[in-house]
């Protein structure tokens, strides 16, 4: 199963088939910067800096444009990794609800 | 007053299979009719044809209608959106299944606004006749109908101005910036006894914050949540009580990203209502009076 691995904190999550970035993260406790869900709104929009993503739902171009894709922006909570990703999801800390799996915090590069 | 209320909204949706299981089976509507891409549908205390159109291909209002009243009152409307410099075309039957001749309007926000005042009659799930008081067929929700719409423009106070001299629409709520009555970040406003029919806030040109629907009471409220939970619907905020209108909410995205509402209560206006004033510092409150927190995305998230 793809391995998710999340800059800038280097956070590692294993995706589960057919799981967006943004439910791996949250189904073991992690919450990063979203509002929607749904992809929709764009709040969530990060960079792909590795690997492959794929969407099973259609995205509006109007919230991420082929350009935008080209340039490997993402929707991290539609983007469903067919490979290991790197997503840089940006500044805004990933906060811990409830985190089930201490482990995955041993991996923070602090 | 000519407009009497909201009567639909038509929004674009990424999935039409998802938004209709949506909009259906969580919400409760009813599919009316279908045509190339489209669905129109019905809540169940709803006379008129429909009340929500959903388009499959991208995020994001289409376009809204009001349904207005009085012999003559498009032609009085569409004079006083030349008087203002707004630009309509006239519509026709057909245009929208079901509904009749009308008027379209783009706002100086870029929405497109439809008035109309035939539409094929449906009638409400309980009937004229000694009904019951809801429908024992129900899904999820249940909602009984539409109430109101939030649109984002780059000019609150111009728009507020068009919904005040071309449609007779009254402000209940205005949100101010600093101390100056004039910077107008939001208006909510009313053509009849709600407290609003309509609301915009500062933000982009031609988007949408969101639809609402009325339910009953903070117990529908509470049991729409479970709803959403059973249906993993993602919730914006709430349950809580606005500040502005006093009505209790949840707002949710639908299967594309459009928030919805679910609101309750709120008090009457009318034709001799004075409007409230909300200050930017306490504009959490004036949204989320519970929480007394709202952070920026909730402004800044529109389709």
């Amino acid at each position: 199963m793809p391995h998710i691995t999340v800059l800038p904190q280097g956070l590692q999550v294993v995706a589960q088939p057919g799981e967006s970035v943004v439910d791996a993260l949250r189904r073991q406790g992690w919450r990063s910067r979203y509002k929607c869900r749904r992809g929709g709104c764009g709040v969530c929009k990060a960079q792909l800096v590795n690997g492959r993503v794929r969407y099973l739902q259609p995205v509006a171009e109007s919230v991420l444009g082929t350009t935008e894709l080209a340039a490997g922006r993402c929707l991290p909570c539609r983007a469903v990794p067919v490979t290991d990703v790197v997503v840089d999801l940006g500044a805004e800390p990933l906060r811990a609800v409830l985190t089930s799996n201490p482990v995955s915090r041993t991996t923070t590069h602090e | 007053m000519s407009v009497i209320r909201l009567g639909y909204v038509h929004v674009r949706v990424t999935d039409l299979a998802q938004a209709r299981q949506h909009y259906q089976d969580t919400l409760g509507m009813d599919a009316v009719h279908e045509e190339d891409g489209k669905v129109y549908l019905k809540s169940w205390d709803e006379d008129d044809h429909h009340s929500v159109v959903l388009e499959e291909g991208g995020v994001g209002l289409v376009k809204f209608g009001y349904k207005v009243a009085g012999e003559g009152a498009l032609d009085a409307i569409e004079n006083r959106v030349r008087a203002f410099g707004a630009g309509s075309e006239r519509m026709s039957k057909g245009d929208n299944a079901g509904v009749g001749d009308g008027l379209r309007i783009t706002l100086p926000s870029d929405h497109v606004l439809e008035l109309y005042s035939e539409i094929d009659y449906l009638g409400t799930k309980v009937g004229k006749l000694n009904p019951d008081p809801w429908p024992r067929d129900l899904r999820g929700i249940g909602v009984p109908r539409i109430n109101h719409a939030l649109i984002t423009t780059e000019d609150p106070a111009l728009l507020e101005r068009f919904f005040t001299d071309v449609l007779a629409f009254r402000p209940a709520e205005r949100l101010v910036a600093g101390d100056e009555e004039s910077d107008l970040v939001g208006s909510w406003m009313f053509c009849g006894d709600q407290p609003h029919d309509v609301a915009f806030v500062k933000g982009p040109n031609g988007k949408l914050h969101h639809f609402a629907y009325e339910i009953d009471d903070w117990s529908a409220l509470l049991r729409a949540g479970d709803v959403m939970s059973m249906d993993d619907v993602p919730i914006d905020l709430g349950p809580a009580r606005h500040g502005i209108t006093r009505g209790g909410t949840i707002y949710f995205f639908d299967p594309s990203g459009n928030r919805n509402e679910v609101f309750s209560g709120g008090y009457r206006t009318g034709a001799d209502f004075r409007p409230i004033t909300w200050t930017m510092d306490q504009a959490a409150r004036g949204i989320n009076y519970t929480h007394r927190e709202i952070d920026q995305a909730f402004l800044d998230v529109v389709t």
